[in-house]
C-alpha cells in the first residue's frame, strides 16, 4: 500500500511539473513584503498531518505549537540556548531538582490564570502515560508546587539539560479544564497566541485569535490549516491560490515558486542526515580498511548535487549546518585509488570483488535513488553491493541484531530538543539502544559521559563536536547528506521556515493585501 | 430470491470478518511497535513499555479471545478506539463513510448523466461524428488513471481558469472537481456498454416493428432500446458503488477530502487494526447490500429477467 502511494506520488509529481508549465500562464500576481491586513485570515497546508488525534505524548503536540495553540515552560532556539517562555527564569536547587518561575499574567484559552497547580496537572499527566515520550521518557519525572508562582521539577537522575526538555511540543502545559479523563482536550486550553476551535479529524483545524495572549495582540484574526499529505497536491493546492503557505513541496515543483513567480520559497538544512551504515560487528566491515575504502569511494557532492538535483546537502559528518555545532565544510573528494589500494590490503581486489548486501527502505524516496548511485560508486573501486528495497518496519529487527552489511537511514539527531546527547547515546555508546552500526569505543563512551554534567550549552556543543570527529575517524559509517526542507509562501510577511518544526504561526505573522 | 440473498448475507459478513481479523496477524505486523511508532515516531522499541502497551490493548490475550471479544463488540455496535487517536472508532468511521457515500453518489451519478446518453446517441449512428467522439473519449476515460487526471483538473479548472477550489471538502463547489475525477471511469464504462447494448437492440425485431408501426426516434430509443441498455449499466452501479466507496484513496488524498478511503489509508499506514478492521468491514457490508439493490433494481427494469426469476 505504501509502496503503491509513493509510485502514484512520484508519478503524480512528475505530472504536476509537466502540466504546471503549461498552466503557468494562467498564475496571478503577488509578492510577499506588501502591506499586512489587519485581523486577516491565513490559510496553511504543513508538511505533517495530526496522526494520533493530537495526544500530547505523541508527536501531534509538534503541530500545535508549530500553529501557535500551545506552549511550554521554556522554548529553545536552533543553536540549543534555553529562552523563557511560560516560565519567567529557572535555577537548579540540587542536582535531581530545578525549580521554575511561571510567567504573570498568563491567561488559559478557557480565561483561567496559569498557576502552579496547572503546571503540576499538565506534567504529571505527560510523565505518566504508558508510554512516555522521547524528551521525558526514563527521567522519573515528578513536579510539585513551590510556593504562588513557582513549580520544583524532579528527576530520579542528575538532568544537566532539564530546562533545554522542557522547551519540548510534549511538555506543553494546558488549563486543568483539559483533564477531565482520557486524551486531554486541546480544543480552547492551551495558551499560545491563537486558540484553537474546532478539528476535523486529521484534515483540518480552525484557529482564531487569542486576544488575551500575554505576547502581545497577534496580527492574524483567524487560520485554517488544511492537512494535505501528498506534497503534489500541496503545490497545486498554493498555485490554484487555496492556501497561502504550503510546506514540504517536492523538489521537481520547487522552480515553479522560485524568484520573480510571486511566491517567497525558502530552502533551509534540517537537522537530518542519510547514514550509510555499515555493520561493524560482522565481517567484511569489522576491518576498518574496508570501511575507509566505502567513506573513500563515495563521492558525497555528486550525490548531493546529481543524483539529488541539489536537493541536499553533501556531509562531511553526523552534524550538518543545521545546527550551531555541526560542520559547514565540504566532504573530503573521493579518492577512488587510495580506496582501490586498502580493498587490496584487505584481501579484495578488480579479480576478487567484495560481494556485499546494501539495504535501504522507500519511505522516503530520497533513499533508494542514493542506493543506486552509491552502488555504481562502490563497483568502480570493486566492492559489489547488492541492493535490496524493502519495509523499515520489517528491517529494523534484522539491523538492530547486526545481521546485515550496508544499510542506508534517513536519521534525524535532533528530536524534540535541540541538543545531540540522545543521539549520540543511543545511537553510537556501546550500550546504545540504536546502536545500528553497532560501533563500541571506550573512548567515545567517555567522551559522551561529559554530557551527564554538562549544563552549559557551549561545553555540550564542544563535546558533540569531538564525538561527531571521533565517529569519522573511526568510520563508523559513512554520513552522505544532509536533507533540506522547504516551505512556500504568498502575500504573508514574518514567516520564517523553522527546520525544528516548532514555528509557524507566530503574533507577528500577517497576510497582505 | 431475495430472501435466499437475505440469508447468505450474514454467513458472507462472517467470513470477511475472520478474513479481516486474521489477515494483519498472520502478515506478521508487529502491532505494538507500529502502535509506538505512531505514537512516538523513530522511538527505539523498550521491551518493558512495549509489554505495558500490549497489556493496555488486549494484544496479550490469545488469538481467539481477541476475535471473540473484538466481533463481540462489533455486533453491539461497538467497534472499539483507535490505536491512534484512542478515540471511539465508531463516529470516525461514520463521518468518513458519509463523507465517501455523498462523493460515491455524486460521482455515480454525473457518469450516469454523462455515460447513458452519450452511449444511447453514439448508438444511434454508429460510426457517426456523435460515435467516434464519444468511442474515443470513453476510450480515454477508461485509459486516464485518477492520478493524472486529478492534477489535470485541478491545473485546468483550479489554477489556469479559477472556477473551482482544488481541495477541501464541505462546500458544492469542493465536491465538484473530486466527483469528476471519480466519475470519469464509469461514465467512459457506461457509454461504451450503453452504446454496445443499444445498438444491438435497436437491431431486434420488436424495436424494428415499433419504428414500422410509425413511432418516432426517440420514443423507440428512449422507451425500447435504452431501456434494456441500462440494465446491463444498473448490474454494474452495485460494484462500482462499493468500489469508489473505498477505492477513492487517489482522489481523497490529492483533494483532501475525509472520506473512507483516506481514513483507510492512514489507517493501514499507522497500522491502525482497530481502524482498519471497522472499515474494511463496512466495506464489506456495503458491497453485499450494493449488490444486492443492484440486482433487485436489475429485475425491476428488466422484465425478461423478472420473468426468469419468477419461473
Amino acid at each position: 500500500m505504501r509502496s503503491a502511494h509513493l509510485h502514484r506520488c512520484s508519478v503524480l509529481t512528475v505530472v504536476v511539473t509537466v502540466l504546471a508549465l503549461f498552466a503557468a500562464c494562467g498564475r496571478g500576481p503577488g509578492t510577499d513584503g506588501g502591506t499586512p491586513v489587519p485581523d486577516g485570515e491565513l490559510r496553511i497546508a504543513p508538511q505533517f498531518s495530526p496522526r494520533s488525534g493530537y495526544a500530547i505524548d505523541t508527536d501531534d503536540p509538534y503541530i500545535l505549537t508549530q500553529l501557535g495553540v500551545t506552549e511550554a515552560l521554556t522554548s529553545a532556539t536552533a543553536d540549543g540556548q534555553v529562552r523563557p517562555a511560560l516560565a519567567e527564569s529557572w535555577t537548579q536547587v540540587d542536582p535531581l531538582t530545578w525549580r521554575f518561575v511561571l510567567r504573570a499574567g498568563v491567561t488559559f484559552h478557557d480565561g483561567t490564570p496559569l498557576t502552579p497547580a496547572a503546571v503540576v496537572t499538565a506534567l504529571g499527566h505527560v510523565a505518566g502515560v504508558a508510554a512516555p515520550p522521547r524528551a521525558l521518557r526514563g527521567l522519573g519525572l515528578t513536579v510539585v508546587e513551590d510556593g504562588a508562582n513557582s513549580v520544583q521539577v524532579a528527576t530520579t537522575h542528575p538532568d544537566p539539560i532539564l530546562p533545554l526538555r522542557m522547551s519540548s511540543p510534549n511538555a506543553v502545559i494546558l488549563a486543568a479544564s483539559a483533564y477531565t479523563g482520557g486524551a486531554p482536550s486541546v480544543i480552547g486550553t492551551g495558551t499560545g497566541p491563537m486558540r484553537l476551535t474546532a478539528v476535523e479529524g486529521a484534515q483540518r483545524a480552525s484557529l482564531e485569535r487569542f486576544d488575551g495572549y500575554w505576547g502581545g495582540r497577534p496580527a492574524l484574526a483567524r487560520v485554517t490549516t488544511t492537512f494535505v499529505t501528498d506534497p503534489a497536491a500541496r503545490a497545486l493546492a498554493l498555485r490554484a491560490g487555496d492556501v497561502d503557505i504550503a510546506q514540504g513541496l517536492p523538489e521537481s515543483s520547487l522552480l515553479e515558486f522560485s524568484a520573480g513567480s510571486g511566491f517567497d520559497e525558502q530552502t533551509v538544512a534540517a537537522p537530518r542526515t542519510v547514514l550509510l551504515l555499515l555493520n561493524q560487528s560482522a565481517a567484511p566491515f569489522s576491518d576498518p580498511r574496508i570501511r575507509q575504502a566505502v567513506a573513500r569511494a563515495v563521492d558525497r557532492t555528486a550525490l548531493a548535487e546529481q543524483a539529488l538535483a541539489g536537493s541536499a546537502i553533501p556531509a562531511s559528518e553526523l552534524f550538518g549546518p543545521a545546527v550551531a555545532w555541526g560542520a559547514h565544510e565540504p566532504p573530503p573528494a573521493p579518492d577512488i585509488e587510495g580506496a582501490k589500494a586498502l580493498l587490496v590490503q584487505a584481501g579484495h581486489g578488480p579479480d576478487n570483488p567484495l560481494p556485499v548486501r546494501l539495504w535501504t527502505y522507500q519511505n522516503r524516496p530520497e533513499l533508494p535513488t542514493l542506493a543506486t548511485a552509491v552502488q555504481a560508486m562502490l563497483r568502480e573501486v570493486g566492492i559489489d553491493a547488492e541492493i535490496r528495497i524493502g519495509e523499515y518496519g520489517t528491517q529494523e529487527p534484522e539491523v538492530l541484531a547486526g545481521r546485515y552489511d550496508m544499510f542506508l537511514l534517513s536519521r534525524s539527531y535532533l528530536t524534540d530538543v535541540p541538543d545531540a546527547g540522545a543521539t549520540l547515546r543511543s545511537d553510537y555508546a556501546c550500550d546504545g539502544s540504536y546502536n545500528l552500526n553497532h560501533y563500541c569505543s571506550p573512548a567515545f563512551d567517555s567522551l559522551v559521559a561529559r554530557l551527564d554534567t554538562a549544563t552549559d550549552a557551549g561545553t555540550r556543543q564542544d563535546v558533540f563536536r569531538a564525538a561527531a570527529r571521533m565517529l569519522v575517524d573511526d568510520v563508523v559509517g559513512v554520513p552522505l547528506v544532509h536533507s533540506q526542507e522547504n516551505g512556500v509562501s504568498r502575500n504573508v510577511v514574518g514567516y520564517t521556515l523553522d527546520p525544528m518544526a516548532k514555528q509557524l504561526v507566530t503574533s507577528q505573522l500577517a497576510v497582505t493585501g | 430470491m431475495i430472501i435466499r440473498r437475505l440469508v447468505s448475507l450474514p454467513a458472507a459478513v462472517l467470513v470477511a470478518s475472520v478474513l479481516i481479523f486474521l489477515l494483519p496477524r498472520l502478515a506478521g505486523v508487529d502491532t505494538v511497535r507500529a502502535v509506538l511508532r505512531t505514537r512516538v515516531a523513530e522511538a527505539e522499541p523498550d521491551p518493558v513499555v512495549a509489554a505495558r502497551v500490549a497489556a493496555e490493548l488486549g494484544l496479550d490475550r490469545p488469538l481467539p479471545e481477541q476475535f471473540l471479544r473484538w466481533f463481540g463488540h462489533v455486533l453491539t455496535g461497538d467497534l472499539g478506539l483507535s490505536y491512534a487517536t484512542r478515540a471511539p472508532v465508531a463516529p470516525q468511521l461514520t463521518s468518513a463513510l458519509g463523507v465517501s457515500a455523498v462523493l460515491t453518489v455524486l460521482a455515480l451519478a454525473l457518469a450516469a448523466a454523462i455515460g447513458i446518453p452519450a452511449g444511447v446517441h453514439a448508438a444511434r449512428r454508429p460510426g457517426g461524428l456523435v460515435d467516434r467522439i464519444v468511442t474515443v473519449t470513453s476510450v480515454l476515460g477508461v485509459a486516464v488513471p485518477e492520478f493524472i487526471l486529478a492534477p489535470v483538473l485541478v491545473l485546468l479548472l483550479a489554477v489556469a481558469v479559477p472556477l473551482l477550489p482544488a481541495l477541501g471538502w464541505g462546500s458544492p463547489a469542493q465536491a465538484v472537481l473530486p466527483a469528476l475525477t471519480l466519475a470519469a471511469f464509469p461514465a467512459a464504462l457506461a457509454a461504451q456498454l450503453t452504446r454496445a447494448e443499444t445498438a444491438d437492440v435497436l437491431s431486434r425485431p420488436h424495436v424494428v416493428l415499433a419504428r414500422a408501426k410509425g413511432l418516432t426516434d426517440g420514443v423507440v430509443l428512449w422507451r425500447h432500446a435504452a431501456r434494456l441498455a441500462l440494465t446491463a449499466v444498473t448490474s454494474l452501479s452495485g460494484l462500482f458503488f462499493a468500489g469508489l466507496l473505498s477505492g477513492a484513496v487517489v482522489v481523497e488524498v490529492v483533494f483532501a477530502v475525509p472520506g473512507l478511503g483516506r481514513l483507510l489509508y492512514d489507517a493501514v499506514l499507522g497500522q491502525d487494526l482497530p481502524m482498519v478492521q471497522a472499515g474494511l468491514l463496512a466495506v464489506v457490508v456495503v458491497a453485499v447490500v450494493a449488490a444486492l439493490a443492484a440486482e433487485v433494481l436489475q429485475l425491476a427494469l428488466d422484465p425478461v429477467a423478472r420473468a426468469a426469476v419468477q419461473r
